[in-house]
């Protein structure tokens, strides 16, 4: 006790002979001592705060959230409208199911008309039908003997005159063109038959986004084969015009025979 | 954190303090006031914003989202709005795609059942019992019976002579027309039976378009072209076989011609010759 009492008197008495000392000791620990921190009831700014948040959250909700489900809502009617009006899965499924029924059509059709026609009885006629149902256009090399075989060639230069030789020979010609044309369609068609059959296929796993894309390739090969069509039908207009071309050729060597014939028996009754 | 910070402070304090006692002149007081206030000044934190500030901030925020936020909202809401009336009344309005669909069934009841009954008309026109029985096989539509059509082919129009009928020419020549002939008509079996196979196809398509969606609509064309491909590669069968038939006819003709001038040329070296007899 007496010791604490000197000690305070020693502490008064240096107070007193440094007053700036003490006076500068004071300020700092008041304006340098850490102050307790603020209360979230009692201090204002976080009451103001609090009721900012308050509000920007009713501000979010009504105008944020019921924006969204206004957007929501109306994302839900096109979602509906889609599924039942213009994409519904189940009529999507019946047309992929007709594709597959089509599918078995097309398979039958196309066994139909792979049965064997084949007619002739003698061994010439019997090669060279082989040759023009053959659908394969490698036997075309071999058409023009064949034909020879059955049809016989051009007479020789003592047998006919040259114009009959030509006339014969371009006759020949338009008839074996045609033969090998038709030995060519057959086999295009069979490629086409295939490409059908490969697209009807794709339909049938194709998406309603996707199946336009097909359609669009099933068109250029319709325009493909329209084209061909109008090549074999150019052919058989060929063989026709040659026919008529081979009728008006006899008329005239009729007439020019007829002529000949005329003047040489005028000619012997003459003597 | 407050204990932690209470103990800095106090042991800074001490410091400061100790250093305030030991100070021997008024010139190292004022050196260690001023060291300290230059500690303070770096080390304090940045003052904390005004109540004000905050408030500016807190009403900057709901500027932001009653105006430019709730502004785009509206904004696609309309447009989502307008796409919606869009699809439904005017790319895909219900009521046209039922008008759609009921115009298809009433396309199919009004021509289908008129034009197959059209097409199935017997044209049939044979009188006696031979030509009868090759033209029903011919029209049959089957093409489970092309031996019975070379059989009344055969009965119809006569076989090929035998050797000592006909010359090795002649008989070649008309087997070979008959062959063609044949096969021509035992193609148009197969196309027969083809283009009824065709027909069903047709029908399949027409009935479903009349269920269709706008949205299935597209596998129905895209499988409606792949048949009309089928059905154009059968039409160059048939065109094929008609080049054949045709080139046949010519070259038969021709051959004819052949023979012609050969028998012409014959005919008038013997003449010649008779006539140099004399």
């Amino acid at each position: 006790m007496k010791r604490i009492t000197e000690g305070l008197k020693r502490a008064s008495v240096w107070t007193w002979q440094h007053k700036l000392r003490t006076v500068v000791l004071l300020v700092v620990l008041v304006l340098a001592a850490p102050k307790p921190v603020r209360s979230q009831f009692l201090d204002p700014c976080c009451a103001i705060m609090a009721a900012g948040l308050n509000t920007i959250g009713s501000t979010l909700s009504s105008v944020i959230g019921g924006g969204l489900n206004g957007i929501l809502s109306i994302e839900q009617d096109i979602s509906q409208f889609e599924q039942t009006v213009v994409w519904p899965q189940s009529l999507i499924n019946q047309a992929r199911s007709l594709v597959a029924s089509m599918q078995g059509i097309f398979t039958q059709m196309e066994s139909v008309m792979r049965l064997p026609v084949n007619s002739a009885t003698l061994p010439t006629t019997q090669q060279f039908e082989q040759n023009l149902l053959s659908r394969d256009t490698n036997q075309i090399a071999q058409t023009g003997t064949q034909y020879v075989a059955v049809y016989g060639t051009v007479p020789d230069t003592t047998a006919a005159s040259p114009q009959e030789r030509n006339l014969v020979d371009m006759t020949d010609a338009a008839a074996q063109a045609a033969m090998k044309r038709a030995i060519e369609i057959d086999a295009l068609a069979d490629l086409e038959l295939q490409a059908a059959d490969q697209i009807n296929q794709n339909i049938a796993t194709a998406a309603p986004g996707s199946a336009p894309i097909i359609e669009a390739q099933a068109d250029a090969w319709l325009v493909r084969a329209n084209a061909y069509t109008q090549a074999a039908t150019a052919d058989l207009m060929r063989v026709r015009a040659i026919d008529l071309a081979d009728a008006s050729a006899n008329v005239k060597t009729g007439a020019s025979n007829s002529s000949a014939i005329q003047q040489q028996i005028y000619n012997i009754l003459k003597r | 954190m407050a204990v932690l910070t209470t103990f800095l402070f106090a042991f800074l304090f001490i410091l400061f303090s100790y250093g305030m006692v030991v100070a021997k002149s008024p010139r190292r007081i004022l050196a260690l006031i001023l060291a300290s206030v230059l500690f303070v000044v770096l080390v304090s934190p940045p003052p904390a914003q005004a109540q004000a500030s905050l408030v500016t901030a807190i009403q900057s925020v709901l500027t932001v989202i009653n105006g430019k936020i709730q502004t785009a909202l509206t904004a696609i809401n309309k447009v989502r709005n307008t796409i919606d009336s869009f699809y439904e009344q005017s790319i895909w309005p219900v009521a046209l795609i039922n008008q759609t669909r009921s115009f298809v069934i009433q396309m199919i009841n009004q021509y289908r059942g008129e034009m197959q009954g059209m097409f199935n008309i017997r044209l049939n026109s044979a009188t006696l019992p031979t030509p009868s029985a090759l033209e029903t096989v011919m029209r049959n539509h089957q093409t489970n019976d092309l031996g019975a059509l070379t059989t009344s082919f055969g009965n119809a129009f006569g076989g090929v002579p035998t050797n000592a009928a006909a010359s090795p020419a002649d008989r070649t020549m008309m087997d070979m027309d008959d062959a063609l002939a044949m096969d021509n008509l035992k193609t148009l079996k197969e196309s027969d039976a083809a283009d009824d196979l065709a027909l069903q196809a047709a029908d399949n398509i027409e009935d479903q378009a009349g269920e269709a969606a706008p949205g299935s609509a597209p596998f129905i064309t895209a499988t409606a072209v792949a048949a009309s491909i089928e059905s154009q590669a059968l039409t160059q069968k048939m065109l094929a076989a008609e080049l054949r038939q045709e080139a046949a006819r010519l070259a038969h003709q021709n051959a004819l011609q052949k023979r012609g001038a050969t028998i012409t040329s014959d005919v008038n070296n013997q003449i010649l010759n008779l006539l140099q007899r004399h």
